[in-house]
């Protein structure tokens, strides 16, 4: 730490290039600052283990029940995809920390000093997280069906990607949890602090979503169902499941692509509010 | 270039930056200088846009920060040090701000080299010492080649060879035609980097004007002179003009006149000396006295055996160039 380069800087040599920043550079940017942190790789592997772990050992749990014991004829995708719940938490740690880690070391700082238009730092880092979630949940997704082949002939399971409804729940489980790691990612940037953030969004998705479902008071029953997760996970729910939560139910049962373009108006939203403040407040 | 024009920036009531309008000039060495909470920081990350100003505008290389296309490539900055994420590495820090302007790797091993880093490049960043967080800090200022330079406190925490060096650093930056605006509130590195200074105390320019000019106003010589025949001495003194003090019964401190003129006084009087040390007003002093109104946290005074009288004075066989911001009162 002692040895300095005795050769000041600039002395008769090329001027360093130094291109026009752009969205481009800018993704490519948040692409190194995601890819050199062990949390993002510590929480996206915790994230796909719970996955598979679940996936496979609810096929497992499932295939040991004597065969006299009624049990909901469930389609194989939602086995396979049974471990997004736990998951998605993992994977929302990651979008709430992407943002507030970088306020809570002051990185931001210098993120801002190379970005100084801020806006597009927030999309890039929302196009890179989206991205690194989805490919990690279809490969978490794809792993669990692997591992849960074993038990499918003896629990008569199966799954058929030519099948619209198995498709959609095969591939909108990825997209779920992309999408609820936005929304995790956008309460981020407008707390701008870790412990905050996550409070909020497990808080969110543990106590206040269950609570709202569960309570039987009839503007929480109203609104239950417009609540981010609850609305977009239906995105992930076979007919059955869906018939098996709206029974008895006299509040809006909503259609799978409903419930996530629910899901999807809250990121909006929320995203919008954090970019306007995002501008507006010192950094 | 960097101008500004009544910059204010207000927190609640609380005004931190009031109004100042100054231009840095390319080719020179700009010290911006005041005690803690004046405003040096804010004033940075105003002209960065990391503040928001609550009026007036300030634009860097002749355009607002924010509105070039390539920032890094025009202006460089240290706002603080680690001004990173701890849990990366110094090189994987350079290289995803390299990576917002197409900077290749080469440049970024070359800052890593130019600041020292080699050593500790792959090591994350929560580990560093405050002198690597600031050897950082300049390396990522120095990535895009900037024509600007705005560094707040860049030799906090370094060692007396890293403050050598980046006083050489930004010696040689600005002789190469760049613009170099550096902050500190320790007037004796200043004196020694700077060509210019401006002078900042409660959110108000106090002074603005080449580090000469500054010094001179801090010359007011006064000569320390210790004789067992101070009340001859006094007397012959006084017929000269001269002004005395008397700090003890055989220590006398005169101003208006100077060491030759006293000791040819004694010498023509008979009077004997023990002592004749001319004291020269330090820049320390001058600061102090540019700033003694506008210092925002008033520490108690301490009292200094054996430099009675003008506390901030000092002989000047041995400079005051020991950095301390509890000298400030």
């Amino acid at each position: 730490m002692t040895t300095l380069a005795a050769q000041a800087p600039g002395a008769s040599r090329p001027r360093t290039t130094v291109r026009p920043s752009s969205f481009g550079r800018l993704v490519a940017a948040e692409w190194v600052k995601f890819r050199s942190l062990r949390s993002t790789w510590w929480t996206l592997a915790v994230g796909a283990v719970l996955m598979i772990a679940l996936a496979v050992l609810q096929t497992w749990g499932t295939s040991t029940i004597p065969d006299d014991i009624e049990f909901p004829n469930l389609s194989g995708a939602v086995f396979v995809t049974g471990g997004a719940f736990l998951g998605q938490l993992a994977f929302c740690v990651l979008g709430v920390l992407a943002i507030t880690g970088e306020y809570s070391t002051g990185m931001i700082r210098s993120t801002f000093a190379a970005a100084p238009r801020r806006l597009p730092v927030l999309w890039a880092k929302l196009v890179v997280i989206f991205s690194a979630v989805l490919l990690v949940s279809v490969l978490a997704v794809a792993l669990s069906w692997v591992g849960s082949m074993p038990w499918f002939d003896e629990l008569g399971l199966a799954i058929d990607l030519g099948n619209s409804d198995d498709l959609r729940i095969m591939l909108g489980t990825p997209l779920y949890l992309a999408t609820a790691t936005a929304l995790a990612f956008a309460i981020g940037a407008l707390v701008r602090h870790s412990a905050a953030g996550l409070a909020i969004v497990l808080g969110l998705l543990l106590v206040v979503e269950q609570a709202f479902a569960l309570i039987p008071w009839r503007p929480l029953e109203v609104i239950s169902p417009f609540l981010p997760s609850t609305a977009g996970s239906r995105l992930t729910m076979d007919a059955a499941t869906q018939q098996m939560m709206d029974a008895g139910s006299d509040v809006a049962t909503l259609t799978p692509w409903q419930g996530y373009g629910v899901l999807v108006a809250w990121v909006v939203v929320l995203l919008a509010l954090a970019a306007v403040l995002m501008r507006r407040r010192d950094a | 270039m960097i101008e500004a024009t009544g910059l204010t920036k207000r927190y609640g009531d609380k005004t931190a930056v009031d109004g100042v309008s100054f231009t840095v000039r390319p080719g020179m060495v700009t010290g911006f200088l005041g005690p803690n909470g004046a405003g040096k920081s804010t004033t940075m990350r105003m002209i960065v846009g990391l503040d928001r100003p609550t009026a007036g505008h300030v634009t860097v290389n002749g355009k607002p920060y924010a509105e070039h296309r390539a920032p890094l490539g025009e202006v460089g900055t240290l706002l603080e040090a680690k001004a990173v994420h701890t849990g990366r590495s110094a090189y994987n820090h350079l290289l995803a701000l390299a990576t917002t302007h197409g900077i290749g790797r080469k440049r970024v091993d070359d800052v890593i080299e130019m600041t020292g880093l080699q050593a500790v490049a792959k090591k994350r960043v929560g580990g560093f010492s405050l002198g690597m967080g600031q050897r950082l800090g300049i390396a990522a200022a120095m990535l895009g080649d900037p024509r600007t330079l705005i560094l707040d406190e860049p030799v906090n925490g370094l060692d007396p060879e890293g403050v050598l060096w980046v006083r050489n650093l930004l010696r040689h930056l600005a002789s190469e035609g760049r613009t170099v605006f550096l902050s500190s509130h320790l007037m004796s590195e200043m004196a020694l980097t700077a060509d210019h200074i401006i002078v900042i105390g409660r959110g108000r320019i106090i002074a603005d004007a080449p580090v000469g000019d500054i010094l001179a106003g801090a010359q007011t010589t006064t000569v320390r002179v210790r004789t067992p025949q101070a009340d001859a001495l006094t007397h012959a003194l006084r017929t000269q003009g001269a002004t005395i003090t008397a700090l003890e019964q055989d220590l006398l401190e005169v101003t208006g006149s100077s060491a030759p003129a006293i000791g040819e006084a004694a010498a023509a009087t008979g009077v004997v000396l023990h002592e004749l040390t001319p004291m020269h007003g330090s820049l320390e002093d001058a600061y102090m006295q540019l700033t003694a109104e506008e210092v925002e946290y008033h520490s108690t005074p301490v009292p200094q055996p054996g430099a009675p009288g003008r506390p901030g004075a000092v002989p000047s066989t041995a400079p005051n160039d020991t950095p301390t911001e509890g000298a400030l009162r």
